[in-house]
């Protein structure tokens, strides 16, 4: 008797990006990376700060911070970029390099 | 918008471990002259400008500083510098830019960053350096915490200029 192969349900991680968080705004989420998935189209960087709660505190509204800088694909983006699947999209407390 | 050099060199070095400025820069110049000096082996660009930056040995509150750790986003970081390098070389129409930057652990007194240019004058030359060093202290993904009393504290933006 043919079984048919068993297909574990998995979220479908073609519609799905990567979320990326550094130094002290990873430390107050308690991780660094993670795949999201993208539930509405569009969405954006702003729609996944609040979906993910990354606020500090209700002070923002669940707004992205002026201090907070959004990368996509490892460049610079403005907070309303729609977001493709597959994109990896970083959070980036405010820069303090040299 | 200045026509990049065609002839641009920029070169962008992550260290994870001490480095020595001076040699580092030693190594820089001999690269570039094996390939930059005209045929009587005079090199083509006048002037160089340097800046070494090293770690203070206090925190931001006057605290004794054990170790400052930075922190990167790689890849980023790396393509982050070279577009700054090349946009900052462009601006001022230098020939040659050197980034190199600390990444880990850093003890104080230990350098961190290096910042070198080459142009013809001694004019592009400073201001390449001054401006490319500010543009890498806010604009590329580095992140530092300094480690005093045995406790992390992320440093909240960069020191005056």
């Amino acid at each position: 008797m043919h079984c048919p192969p068993v297909v574990a349900p998995s979220p479908d991680l073609t519609a799905a990006v990567r979320v990326r968080l550094f130094a002290a705004l990873r430390e107050r989420a308690g991780w660094g990376e993670r795949l999201v998935p993208l539930e509405a189209s569009p969405t954006s960087a702003a729609d996944l700060w609040r979906r993910l709660a990354l606020d500090d505190g209700p002070a923002t509204g669940g707004r992205i911070p002026p201090s907070i800088r959004i990368a996509i694909n490892q460049a610079f983006a403005a907070p309303g970029t729609p977001l493709r699947p597959g994109d990896e999209v970083a959070f980036l407390p405010p820069i303090t390099g040299g | 918008m200045p026509t990049p050099n065609p002839e641009l060199t920029i070169a962008v070095q992550l260290l994870e471990a001490p480095f020595e400025p001076l040699e580092l820069l030693a190594a820089w110049q001999r690269s570039l002259s094996a390939d930059s000096r005209d045929s009587l082996g005079a090199a083509r660009m006048a002037a160089e400008s340097h800046f070494i930056g090293r770690v203070r040995p206090t925190t931001a509150s006057g605290a004794p500083l054990e170790v400052l750790e930075l922190e990167h986003y790689p890849g980023m970081s790396e393509a982050q510098l070279r577009a700054l390098a090349e946009a900052c070389a462009a601006r001022h129409g230098a020939g040659a830019v050197l980034v190199a930057h600390r990444v880990g652990r850093i003890a104080p007194g230990e350098a961190i960053v290096l910042v070198a240019v080459q142009a013809d004058r001694r004019g592009p030359a400073l201001r390449c350096v001054q401006e490319l060093l500010e543009d890498l202290k806010h604009h590329a993904p580095f992140w530092k915490r300094e480690w005093s009393g045995g406790s992390g504290t992320w440093v909240a933006g960069n020191t005056p200029l």
